[in-house]
């Protein structure tokens, strides 16, 4: 039977009003408690639910695994490994840190100040006596500022107490963790290197702590990289996955109660590249035999473009930067001569000197004031006004195939002035020197070439007789070079370089499509005749194979390598230098590889660079014997 | 009108009085269970001296002890009801004294019994409700005269003045309305009435100013601060305006502002408690607030258990304890109308409006209805005496519902 209307009806029918009006106000008042609950509970509920929220959740962003980068072969350049690290979890120690704080606190009264320093040397005692009871023979990684830094920071993450842990330890702390509790083992992604010949073009991580381009709030971050220069940079978005949220359940202390994955990570997606190892490792290992201290190696495929090998030498260990570089590392990089972070085969400007009369003879073979049966008296110097420039080439009667094996600056300069600034500029331009590739793009130059504006306007012949020897205002890059050579090999194509091959997504079920970079993409062709450019292959055989040839060092019995070679002289700050080139291509009649080395300070291309070509087309005729074909060659 | 005929009807309990009583003790073992399982201070005592266990005997003492009070008639309970009255008045005046009564909370209110803690003000309650009633319950002319009324007005003062002193102003309080619910039940003039609840409301105006407008230099008597600190956090005025001198320097402020953070801390919390519970609240035991120290764990289970109810349950469980206890005040007031005297009708006007007092103003400051005052929910929250003192009331109710036909 329902009360309510049975009360407040009986005294009104008793005529007992003021009862009744006394029930009457218990109802209001209960009523107002009852829409006050609802108004609390129901109509602003998500309101208390989001301050619950803020107030006792945490969300830590876990960095996904990064994507591997590969050789063409399938080997590894660039992987996340798991390091080990022995952390401690505070929740559980809290007990044990209570039980030492007791036994710890003095009979007197403390003040705040020296409560807080207790307290910060009882907790590091606790975790020191737990990490001794493992016996694990290794100094704490922590020091008691440190454990206070992330109790008061980040207490409801586990505190790494011992980092890289060896598997020897490892086994060893699993063996006897029953009796250590709050402790474990944490498995962390850490990137590793392999190789270090490839560290320019893979390049370097650093640590990333923004989130510039994350809605999601984080109240933890685990620490994660980002790639700063080379193909760790270029690909970081898609190498790098997609981060998952954990979120956690803590206590009013902050100390955490549970947790729970939300969204897990997503792994970044693989690079393949279009590089072999073996023959990056021949190329750098045979720059570094030579003794010198500088320089770079490009091996391309001159039939597609693709980039077999691009070296640079000296090299930095991009381990180093795992997990931060140390000052004294970084100062030392920074600081050394010749730097080691510079990448040479994209990252500098050098001039070309003599492997440029592969482009100044074209030019004027082209042009028609010369053809390659002329001869033409070289009395071993070239006068230019007042000015004499010497001739390496000993005097007599040059042909064009004679010229371009000895290197005849006279009889370049001479036939660079008859046919004009403009034909060598125009073909240079179709070798897209003065212009980038892309293929780094925070590590590459553009070279300098004069435009045809330039050219014509205040441009002298002495200005013309350097370019026509690459001296002067021209320099490039040895990549820039590979390319020249690959298309003068191939017959007029003029590739874009390719370096990677494909990006794959680390799970092949996901979603994300595979992305494939198209192979052999042709950015010009040549408009050459094709005679003039036989002649100019035949003439770098030439310099190769026939006697008195400069680049006869890069000469290998069963494989016929064509090259040119080139020192150029730098003047600066009263100082000489030299530059030293081979710019090769082999075989000389089905031409595969096109080789270029640049050796900074050399003694001459033919003695300084020529036999480390060599080295290399030896690695790539012994790679070839072994499987015929690339595997890449039917992407 | 009686049908002489007939005999006449054996009296009955009321037994929806008594299943509401039930279900508010069932509300009350299950929530105290979840709001102390999860504390350390409790999890390591032996079950004997766990909250659950104890509250058990205090419902089976507070259960016995109302039973026993039934078996003699209210009339005769109440000729003794001065005589109850004056001792309480002197336990209270004894508890005030230094060195007998136990400070707790910065409080004077408990007297140490060894095995457990008394607090007068409970009893006292009960004792003024049965000396106002037996007061009243004299003719109605005589309410009349202004020197009855004067002498009512005084015996309602002087237990509500030795309570105000422990300090405890929400348990004095609590007898402000029964009075006035009695008086205006027992048919003083509505004149006289509308004077003295004019004179309280001028009185609580005034308090409120002399808190908060008059400057501190000028006052002769000091509310205690942390009254006047839950009046601020009740009506949401910054410390800052109270506590810092117009030129602070930051640090006193941020001093300020945490003082103020750590004083709304409880209800802060309380609120967030109720609010997150939602329709269906989280589940038993499930409650965030309370297992992982939200609400402090000191009080989450005596004046805040409303919010591990409201948390764990939601609205419907909330819900349901306002219901339980509306069914409770209207049973009440239903034994009140038909009380076969004037002295049974206002013994259970004044017992139902106590204990509403109690219930409003409890769950209306977890809702921030009303300022935190350390008054328990009668039957929920953990507490001895006071489960068993309510327990005593509603006893005094079934008795005047069972000896409503016997003279």
């Amino acid at each position: 039977m329902p009360p309510t209307d049975m009360v407040v009806f009986d005294q009104i029918r008793r005529k007992d009003y003021r009862l009744g009006s006394v029930a009457v106000f218990l109802l209001v008042a209960m009523g107002v408690l009852m829409a006050g609950l609802w108004y609390v509970q129901i109509f602003s509920s998500s309101q208390y639910i989001e301050s619950q929220r803020n107030q006792s959740m945490r969300t830590v962003r876990i960095p996904s695994v990064r994507g591997k980068i590969f050789d063409q072969h399938g080997r590894i350049l660039a992987e996340d490994k798991p390091a080990y690290n022995l952390s401690a979890y505070l929740e559980e120690l809290r007990p044990h840190f209570r039980k030492a704080w007791r036994e710890n606190r003095p009979k007197r009264k403390l003040n705040a100040e020296e409560s807080l320093q207790l307290q910060i040397q009882t907790r590091y005692q606790v975790v020191s006596n737990f990490i001794s009871r493992a016996r694990l023979n290794l100094p704490l990684g922590v020091n008691a500022g440190e454990i206070q830094q992330h109790f008061s920071e980040l207490r409801a993450l586990p505190l790494p107490v011992l980092k890289n842990l060896d598997p020897a330890n490892v086994a060893r702390f699993m063996e006897l963790s029953d009796r250590i509790p709050g402790f474990d083992i944490q498995a962390w992604p850490t990137r590793h290197y392999p190789e270090i010949s490839v560290a320019h073009l893979v390049g370097h991580l650093k640590k990333d702590n923004t989130s510039e381009e994350e809605s999601t709030a984080y109240n933890y971050r685990l620490p994660d990289f980002r790639g700063m220069i080379g193909l760790e940079q270029t690909f970081d978005d898609k190498l790098r996955g997609q981060p998952g949220t954990r979120s956690m359940l803590v206590n009013h202390l902050g100390y955490r109660q549970s947790e729970n994955l939300e969204v897990p990570t997503q792994p970044g997606s693989h690079v393949h590249l279009t590089l072999d190892l073996e023959i990056q490792k021949v190329a750098y290992d045979a720059m570094k035999a030579s003794g010198h201290k500088a320089g770079a190696a490009v091996v391309m495929d001159v039939n597609n473009g693709d980039l077999i090998a691009l070296t640079s030498m000296p090299v930095f260990d991009p381990n180093d930067f795992i997990p931060a570089i140390n000052p004294q590392k970084w100062a030392q990089y920074r600081d050394a001569r010749p730097s080691p972070l510079l990448f040479r085969a994209t990252q500098e400007r050098y001039p070309p000197g003599s492997i440029f009369k592969i482009i100044s003879g074209l030019a004027a073979l082209e042009s028609g004031v010369v053809n390659t049966n002329n001869f033409m008296y070289n009395p071993g110097h070239y006068r230019l006004g007042r000015r004499n420039i010497d001739d390496t080439a000993p005097a007599g009667d040059y042909n064009f195939k004679k010229a371009f094996k000895y290197s005849s600056n006279t009889y370049f300069i001479h036939h660079g002035l008859s046919c004009g600034i403009e034909q060598i500029v125009q073909m240079g331009n179709q070798f897209f020197l003065g212009q980038r590739t892309g293929l780094l793009p925070r590590q590459e130059v553009a070279g300098q070439f004069p435009t045809l504006g330039e050219v014509r306007n205040g441009w002298r012949d002495g200005d013309t007789a350097n370019i026509a020897i690459g001296q002067g205002r021209i320099t490039v890059t040895p990549l820039q070079m590979g390319i020249m050579t690959a298309a003068v090999a191939n017959g007029g194509r003029v590739f874009w370089p390719r370096l990677v091959a494909r990006v794959e997504p680390a799970d092949p079920d996901a979603f994300t499509d595979a992305m494939t970079f198209p192979q052999g993409r042709i950015r010009g062709q040549l408009r050459v005749t094709p005679r003039n450019l036989v002649a100019v292959q035949h003439a770098m055989w030439a310099d190769v194979h026939e006697e008195g040839g400069t680049g006869k060092r890069a000469m290998i019995d069963d494989y016929a390598v064509c090259g040119k070679t080139g020192t150029a002289e730098i003047r600066g700050g009263g100082r000489r230098d030299k530059i030293t080139w081979f710019s090769s291509y082999a075989p000389y009649k089905q031409p595969r590889y096109a080789v270029v080395i640049m050796i900074e300070s050399g003694v001459s291309g033919g003695k300084t660079c020529a036999p480390i070509a060599k080295k290399i087309f030896e690695a790539l005729r012994d790679r070839d014997r072994r499987s015929p074909r690339t595997p890449l060659a039917n992407n | 009108m009686e049908n002489t005929l007939n005999p006449p009807q054996k009296p009955r309990p009321d037994w929806l009085l008594l299943a509401a009583l039930g279900g508010l003790m069932i509300f009350g073992l299950t929530f105290v269970l979840s709001a102390t399982q999860v504390n350390e201070l409790f999890s390591g005592a032996p079950w004997y001296r766990q909250p659950f266990f104890k509250m058990i005997i205090f419902y089976a003492f507070g259960i016995t002890a109302a039973g026993l009070l039934c078996l003699k008639d209210y009339y005769q309970i109440a000729r003794y009801a001065f005589v109850g009255y004056w001792i309480c008045i002197v336990m209270l005046v004894i508890v005030l004294i230094p060195g007998i009564g136990a400070v707790r909370y910065g409080a004077r209110r408990w007297f140490d019994l060894g095995i457990m803690q008394f607090q007068p003000s409970e009893l006292a309650k009960i004792a003024f409700l049965l000396a106002l009633a037996q007061f009243l319950s004299r003719p109605r002319d005589e309410l009349r005269q202004p020197d009855t009324l004067l002498k009512g007005i005084g015996l309602t003062l002087l237990p509500f003045g030795l309570i105000l002193m422990e300090p405890d102003l929400g348990s004095s309080l609590m007898l402000l309305p029964a009075a006035f619910a009695m008086f205006y039940v027992a048919g003083v003039p509505a004149g006289f009435l509308k004077k003295v609840a004019g004179g309280m409301t001028c009185f609580i105006a005034a308090c409120l100013i002399y808190v908060f407008f008059v400057p501190q230099a000028w006052k002769p008597v000091q509310l205690p601060d942390y009254q006047k600190r839950r009046l601020m956090v009740y009506f949401g005025i910054d410390y800052t305006t109270q506590y810092a001198k117009p030129n602070a320097t930051p640090t006193e402020l941020r001093r300020v502002k945490a003082m103020q953070r750590r004083d709304s801390y409880n209800v802060a919390q309380a609120m967030i408690s109720v609010g997150s519970g939602g329709l269906t609240g989280k589940g038993w035991a499930q409650g965030i607030q309370n297992a992982h120290g939200y609400l402090p764990r000191g009080v989450s289970h005596n004046d805040f258990i409303f919010s591990v109810i409201a948390e764990e349950s939601g609205f419907i469980g909330s819900a349901m304890v306002v219901v339980l206890y509306t069914g409770v005040f209207l049973c009440g007031i239903r034994v009140a109308g038909q009380a076969r005297d004037r002295l049974g009708r206002l013994l259970a006007v004044g017992v139902v409006v106590m204990l509403f007092s109690h219930v409003f103003v409890n769950i209306g400051m977890n809702i921030r209805l009303v300022p935190v005052t350390g008054v328990p929910l009668p039957l929920l929250s953990y507490g001895g005496t006071s489960i068993v003192c309510s327990l005593l009331a509603l006893g005094l109710l079934q008795n005047i519902q069972l000896h409503q036909r016997s003279i």
